[in-house]
């Protein structure tokens, strides 16, 4: 997977070592420039502020991480209901548009054009006028708005990202694997678990990613679907008019160690995992 | 199926018309979308103010309530609770959701409109919003009387003189003030040579040279338009079009070298440095000064503006006995200042200032030394409780009929925006 | 597979698309044609609006907000390009030099979302603040002269959108590149090509699917920002978001708000369109 090249490392030319270099150090850099917000705002969150805001360092305290869901009890549904939200729309939403995107790619169908039109259109929409619209669209049906709608609209515009991205993978597969799998008696549905699926996973769960970072991060379209409920960027939006409390960063900060735990488990996992059983596909 | 938005009716929110109107569709094809078709007919015409009906209340609580307002508006404790809403949840046993939903005044009637619009109840029972948008609401029908002599007796009692019976509520018929906050200059005298004391220095062509790129006005259209016609020797009240339209001429000129038209973001730029001056709010300045004790906020000699966020009911909702029990509990001064220790920002029952004095005095006897120096900081400064001279320079928005909004709107629009 | 379904396999694709496009057609097509019927009407909330089919809207709207919609499409444009310039090396190097930890990079890369916008923009005023750690020390060092701001400015602006969307950018490039299969480009070496010839004409065109995902992921949702230029920029950096945005909450314009969203829709479509004929002949997603 690497560089085709036959010498040992050792050996190669320092031209050569310091080309094949570039990409990694380029992906760091970038990976860092990503990160560096977030570093600021973990930063902050040891910030001893003296009044309600938190924008000059004032000092380091750990108050802040000692009472973190004490504090505002808002704010942590807040957090709950954002992430109730964007795990349900995600999976259902990339169940969804998995669906399209398989039936796009792989089967002749009339209406072709018009259904791209129709999943590429809410990408293109402004956020205010979905909203808006999805808004009027419940009143009219007396449909009480909560946390369900904020799911509805968020399943919604997420079915067009997770099509585009999965599109891309599923296009490319080889149907030969398929057919060798039939030919060797397997059934269409073994088939699609055994080997069309593993072999899509990576676009669908690139997708999934995509749509759960979506979700979470929503804010114009969730404001107008929520009715009393309030999300996480709704509730920071609203208090960065007084003042966004260090406990915001805490979480920020919490949410991110706990996904690098995770990252690092998975590690670990995939590792015994392949140790454990040579003949898994590494792709 | 003849209700539809082409006929008699005219729908106020046109998303919702044709929405109904496609409801009505489906109905017909057998789908029942609920019976919000018919309500709505009922309740959309509910005219604007000619007679404000009869006010709510005057009855007994019902042991619920949907208290809705912007975050950290009212007092906490270090457990999450409001201290305020506990006390009233003892005293009256009614069960309260204080809900922290409102970020903005446009956004959020634009969340509920439609719902007022088809009558429908919008899950809230008391909001908070700003005068302007009250009036507004006023306009629209979409506020529900109140009785404020039989229901909020406190309000009358407690309440100061500055805070009764204003432009956009005359004789506080639907609404009692929650917090009020004045629009003034804030500026870093760090970056700034000379003391700030006029409109002038915000708006003259060598202030404007000078300070280029450091200066922030407001988005908020009647903010800045003030402002520009404070400077032109106008009272906002008393404003006309023409007035607005030299007022424009102001903006447009000074335009050039305001770094940007602000909500709430440029409390940041003053504290790092980004804004030398700028138009700034009393409790963010207040909040800032601890931690930049040197940052200045002034009420220039032209005068500012003293804005009020504003308790009401809005129509069709469910408890209104309960919220007017509410309003008239916070009207209590030992609860108004509960409340303005906390959230700091000027409070409608000047009563408060004397009791938060005894509450600092009494955190002194106690040895508790860093209480009783923030409380005498929050009693003793301006922005919180405003001198008489400083009072006396403050103004009230120009309440706008849909008309003039609309004119007023379009000529901001091309200063914020081009 | 049901007997049933085997005699009509024609229908599978369908069913397949059914719940997703009836998802999208009750939620997304009926407020749309809601939209349109407003953009069309006249009136204020007060009087009450009418349904008049004031087409008159469309040219008044494009004359009045030319310059931000103009404006929008470069910004996306710039965006894009960017966007694609950082994100390539990127998908390439987690696709063919990720090995093991490819899963864990992408998330890397999505990671710094599931934090509040508001949080992300407020830590970046804070780095590029004018006086600043980063700023200040480059003043101090007389590298820039001390008027020098980044904050509200097109580059603030262009930058905080990019950033925002450079992991719609890096996952359908991913996608389109983790399935090529190495020996191709081993295959091409073997054949005297250079590394860069080998990626100039295997892995480009080969990856052309993902790379059009990513364009449109990019330039469609960047063209209608309205966040990053209402907190990173000033009056000048107006996008036609931010316009709609205002007609809409403030003015309470619902059919100029209305109109210039469709208006937005159009040219978006216009760019695809002509997109998709300037990539004609390659391969892109079926």
């Amino acid at each position: 997977m690497a560089a085709p090249t036959s010498l040992p490392d050792r050996r190669r030319p320092i031209g050569s070592r310091l080309r094949s270099a570039i990409l990694p150090v380029f992906t760091g850099l970038v990976v860092a420039y990503l990160f560096l917000p977030i570093l600021v705002m973990a930063v902050f969150g040891f910030n001893d502020i003296q009044g309600r805001f938190n924008f000059t360092w004032q000092g380091f305290t750990l108050d802040h991480w000692a009472n973190l869901f004490g504090r505002y009890p808002a704010l942590n549904q807040s957090l709950i209901n954002s992430l109730i939200v964007a795990v349900i729309s995600t999976l259902v939403a990339t169940t969804l548009g998995t669906l399209i995107g398989l039936a796009l790619t792989r089967y002749e169908f009339r209406g072709r054009g018009p259904l791209n039109l129709l999943i590429f259109l809410p990408i293109a929409t402004p956020e205010i006028v979905l909203g808006a619209s999805l808004l009027a669209l419940f009143v009219s049906a007396a449909v009480p708005l909560g946390l369900p709608t904020i799911v509805i609209a968020h399943i919604m515009f997420n079915i067009s990202f997770v099509v585009v991205t999965v599109r891309a993978r599923i296009a490319g597969f080889d149907r030969a694997l398929e057919e060798a799998a039939m030919d060797l008696g397997a059934d269409e549905w073994t088939t699609f678990r055994k080997v069309t699926f593993p072999l899509i996973f990576p676009g669908i769960m690139a997708a999934g990613l995509l749509a759960f970072a979506l979700s979470i991060d929503d804010f114009v379209i969730t404001q107008f679907t929520a009715g009393q409920t309030v999300t996480f960027p709704l509730w920071v939006y609203g208090a960065s008019r007084i003042g966004v409390p260090p406990q915001v960063n805490v979480m920020g900060t919490l949410i991110f160690l706990i996904a690098m735990v995770g990252i690092v488990l998975w590690v670990v996992l995939q590792r015994r995992d392949m140790t454990a059983r040579p003949t898994t596909m590494d792709r | 199926m003849n209700d539809s938005n082409q006929g008699g009716r005219r729908r106020r929110n046109p998303f919702l018309a044709v929405g109904i109107s496609l409801a009505l569709i489906l109905a017909a094809c057998g789908i029942d979308p609920g019976d919000s078709a018919e309500s709505a007919g009922a309740g959309g015409s509910a005219g604007a103010s000619a007679g404000a009906g009869e006010p709510v209340g005057g009855g007994d609580p019902e042991g619920v309530l949907n208290f809705t307002n912007w975050p950290l508006y009212i007092d906490q404790d270090d457990d999450g609770n409001s201290p305020t809403i506990l006390a009233f949840e003892e005293e009256f046993g009614i069960d309260v959701t204080y809900s922290e939903a409102i970020e903005d005044n446009a956004s959020f009637f634009g969340t509920i409109q439609p719902q007022l619009d088809a009558g429908q109840d919008p899950g809230h029972d008391i909001i908070v919003m700003t005068d302007w948008m009250i009036g507004n609401m006023i306009e629209l029908g979409y506020l529900e009387p109140i009785d404020i002599e039989r229901d909020v007796p406190n309000f009358a009692e407690h309440a100061g003189e500055t805070y009764l019976d204003r432009s956009y509520d005359p004789g506080n018929q639907y609404s009692v003030p929650w917090q009020s906050g004045i629009t003034g200059i804030g500026y870093n005298p760090a970056l700034v040579d000379e003391e700030i004391t006029s409109m002038a220095q915000l708006f003259d062509p060598e202030f404007i040279e000078k300070y280029c790129g450091q200066i922030g006005m407001f988005s908020e259209m009647r903010d800045s338009l003030s402002f520009a016609l404070l400077y032109n020797g106008v009272t906002p009240e008393d404003a006309t079009i023409e007035d607005v339209e030299a007022a424009q001429e102001v903006l447009l000129e000074q335009g050039e070298c305001v770094r940007g038209y602000y909500g709430n973001e440029y409390a940041q730029g003053l504290a790092d440095g980004s804004l030398a001056i700028t138009m700034a709010w009393s409790g963010d300045v207040f909040q800032l000064q601890f931690d930049d004790p040197d940052l200045q906020f002034v009420v220039p000699d032209e005068g500012a503006i003293l804005w009020t966020d504003n308790m009401a009911i809005p129509k069709g909702a469910a408890h209104p006995n309960d919220a007017l029990a509410m309003m008239n509990y916070v009207y209590q001064p030992e609860v108004a200042a509960q409340i303005a220790e906390w959230v700091n920002y000027i409070t409608a029952v000047p009563g408060a200032q004397e009791i938060i004095i005894e509450n600092a005095d009494a955190a002194e006897a106690e040895g508790d030394t860093e209480t009783a120096d923030y409380l005498r900081a929050v009693a003793e400064s301006p922005l919180v409780f405003p001198t008489d001279d400083m009072l006396s320079r403050l103004y009230s928005y120009k309440v706008l009929d849909e008309e003039e909004e609309r004119q007023w709107n379009e000529l901001f629009q091309e200063v914020v925006q081009g | 597979m049901p007997a049933w379904l085997r005699r009509h396999s024609g229908l599978v694709p369908y069913l397949f698309l059914l719940p997703g496009g009836l998802w999208l057609i009750v939620f997304f097509v009926i407020p749309l044609i809601t939209t349109a019927s407003v953009s069309l009407q006249e009136g204020t909330l007060a009087t009450g609006f009418r349904l008049t089919f004031n087409f008159g809207i469309f040219p008044e709207a494009i004359a009045r907000w030319d310059d931000q919609l103009i404006r929008s499409l470069q910004y996306g444009l710039i965006v894009t390009v960017l966007a694609m310039l950082i994100g390539y090396p990127m998908a390439y190097t987690i696709a063919f030099r990720g090995g093991r930890y490819k899963n864990i990079l992408l998330l890397l890369v999505i990671m710094p979302f599931f934090t509040s916008f508001i949080i992300r923009t407020i830590s970046w005023k804070f780095i590029l603040a004018d006086q600043g750690f980063f700023l200040g020390t480059l003043k101090d060092i007389g590298i820039v002269d001390q008027g020098f701001r980044l904050l509200a400015t097109p580059v603030a602006v262009i930058s905080g959108i990019t950033y925002n969307f450079l992991p719609f950018v890096v996952l359908p490039l991913y996608v389109a590149l983790e399935r090529i299969d190495p020996k191709l480009i081993e295959a091409a070496t073997d054949l005297y090509a250079s590394r860069f010839q080998a990626f100039l004409r295997v892995t480009l065109p080969l990856s052309i699917s993902g790379v059009f995902a990513a364009s449109l992921l990019s330039f469609i949702p960047a063209v209608g920002d309205y966040l990053n230029a209402e907190l990173l920029g000033s009056r000048n950096e107006t996008m036609i978001g931010n316009v709609i945005q205002r007609l809409f909450l403030v003015n309470r314009d619902y059919p100029e708000a209305a109109a210039l969203s469709l208006i937005l829709m159009v040219g978006i479509l216009v760019s695809i369109f002509l997109y998709v004929r300037l990539l004609r002949g390659q391969e892109l997603t079926v």
